[in-house]
């Protein structure tokens, strides 16, 4: 028993010798192999450090907006319209806010349906998985799939013109534009540009087999022709222009070139936000196949398609 | 054909005439004098139906026909035994077959209240409809209530925006822009007594009222604090509202 202990011993020591001749080989070498020894290098100073440069991008940004639940504290606060400052700056942010919110009276001329942003855009633009605009202005310009090209938020704002509210795109110098932007950037406010945060866009999807719209009509008939209406085309005020619950088909509704007209962007929307205040009651695959439903409907024309079916061909395809 | 088709007009108005005058004199009837053992009802709501701040009986002048007939329909249901669950539609599709006309989703919906449960239990139905639509026929004008400016700031602030962070959707979104209230499903929260609104709110909490479509507003009211609801129904009463009857 003790002649095995002390061969142990002895063999423990051995490596132990070994490993420290090793590393000290080791560390003799690298001053010959590099030309620069540690001490050589700037010392970065940490305060000077930006906040997206301490988690380094790795994975598409899609890939990062995976947060399906909710829990406070973890999304941005943007801040309240009481600290709106009281100056030109705070009156192109109300101005902004105000065409936000009431799209079809401060922006009317460029509207082409009755939608509002606010509409999707929920809580004025606030709402985390929302696609609030204080995650989406600090990541512009971004390359955009939908154009391929860079885009700069200014005229990622005429998109939403031109597709999701069916309209004209207001130019690049004008007000309403410029107003929007002015919102968005006071919205984010401490956000660092180019920061992806939580809560930008909408939620994640994932499907375990493909949507059925027959399902997808029962869930519509269930969860949404409450407030939207049993044919889609949302409910309007008895006593004054508009709509209290937006349209999601037909002539008043996004076209066809709409983020929404994408049946994963809807459902995305759709699983964080619907039904209004009961956001993650349906699951993916309801979702999707709520969306299913919802995109087979009638709305207008693709403006991107051409001039002439959008002049000739009825306001929806039905 | 243009002939007939000014005959059927001429006969639905006839109708739609002849068919509200007497249910709504009937209604009158029954709210303002009562009838056998249930009392009038403007002995609590009020002599034109406007409510009771003080006491927190609501306002009920002006509000939609269907929401009242609700109310009252649901108030009479007796309460299930502890721990029954009311689903309003079958979630296993697999066991049932799905017919379009069945699809619509009917909550029949718990309001229990000690007051008027017993009430509502002694009215037919002839009586629930003709009570709601004398109150959906009158007017309303609301009388601001005054707050301290910082109560009326964040209750704008919860009735505007709600608390995004959360994911509580704001007041206006459902209950109309002035909190007038829209159809027959989202009542009016401008013109309520404060009282009433927080009454109402705590029941949620507690599960006494359960009626609401697709359980949106239980999902909402778990969510606000006792501070929020103060500040909510102070924002909501100091709000001017016109309401014509229909």
């Amino acid at each position: 028993m003790r002649g095995r202990k002390w061969v142990v011993t002895l063999l423990l020591l051995g490596a132990g010798l070994l490993g420290a001749w090793a590393m000290a080989d080791s560390q003799q070498k690298q001053p010959v192999d590099g030309s620069m020894s540690m001490d050589d290098l700037p010392e970065l100073d940490t305060l000077e450090t930006h906040v997206s440069m301490q988690a380094p991008k790795e994975t598409l940004p899609n890939e990062l907006t995976v947060v399906p639940v909710v829990s406070p504290g973890e999304y941005h606060v943007p801040p309240p319209i009481e600290d709106i400052p009281e100056s030109k700056y705070g009156d192109m942010v109300n101005f902004g806010r105000n065409i936000f919110i009431n799209t079809q009276k401060y922006a009317k001329r460029y509207v082409g349906n009755g939608l509002n942003c606010a509409n999707c855009h929920l809580q004025e633009g606030r709402k985390p998985f929302a696609a609030p605009l204080w995650a989406a202005y600090p990541m512009y310009p971004m390359y955009r799939e939908k154009s391929h090209q860079v885009v700069t938020f200014q005229e990622r704002l005429q998109d939403c013109f031109k597709y999701s509210l069916n309209g004209i795109a207001p130019t690049l110098d004008s007000d309403e534009i410029k107003a929007l932007t002015v919102y968005a950037q006071w919205l984010s406010t401490d956000i660092p540009n180019g920061t992806i945060v939580a809560g930008r866009g909408f939620a994640r999807i994932d499907k375990s087999h493909d949507p059925s719209p027959f399902n997808g009509k029962v869930i519509y008939q269930q969860y949404c022709a409450m407030c939207h209406g049993e044919d889609m085309l949302g409910k309007k005020f008895a006593d004054r222009p508009g709509y209290m619950f937006p349209p999601l088909a037909g002539a008043d509704s996004y076209n066809k070139g709409a983020g929404m007209h994408k049946i994963k962007t809807c459902a995305s929307f759709v699983k964080a936000n619907m039904p209004l205040g009961r956001p993650y009651t349906l699951t993916d695959d309801q979702a999707l196949e709520v969306c299913v439903h919802i995109w087979q409907q009638d709305r207008p024309w693709n403006p991107k398609k051409s001039m002439f079916m959008n002049m000739f061909m009825p306001v929806t395809e039905g | 054909m243009l002939v007939l088709g000014m005959l059927l007009f001429a006969v639905a108005g006839c109708k739609h005439g002849s068919g509200d005058k007497p249910l709504i004199t009937e209604g009158e009837r029954l709210a303002t004098k009562g009838e056998g053992a249930v009392p009038a009802c403007a002995s609590c709501h009020g002599e034109k139906g406007e409510g009771n701040g003080a006491a927190g009986f609501p306002r009920l002048a002006g509000l939609n026909k269907d929401y009242l007939a609700k109310q009252l329909q649901d108030m009479a249901r007796e309460k299930p035994p502890e721990g029954v669950v009311m689903e309003p539609v079958a979630r296993d599709y697999s066991k049932t077959p799905r017919v379009n006309s069945d699809l619509t989703a009917f909550s029949p919906g718990l309001r229990h209240s000690p007051v008027m449960s017993p009430l509502a239990r002694g009215l037919s139905e002839q009586q629930i409809n003709a009570v709601s639509a004398y109150y959906a026929s009158l007017s309303f004008t609301a009388k601001p209530l005054p707050a301290d400016f910082q109560t009326l700031e964040r209750g704008a602030d919860l009735a505007l925006r709600g608390k995004p962070e959360y994911g509580l959707p704001a007041c206006i979104s459902c209950h109309a822009p002035n909190g007038e209230g829209f159809g027959a499903d989202f009542p009016p929260l401008a013109g309520q007594p404060p009282k009433y609104l927080i009454d109402q709110i705590d029941k949620w909490q507690t599960g006494e009222r359960d009626n609401d479509p697709l359980a949106l507003m239980k999902a909402v009211a778990n969510q606000l604090t006792d501070a929020d609801k103060i500040n909510v129904a102070a924002y909501f009463a100091n709000r001017t509202l016109v309401v014509k009857g229909q």
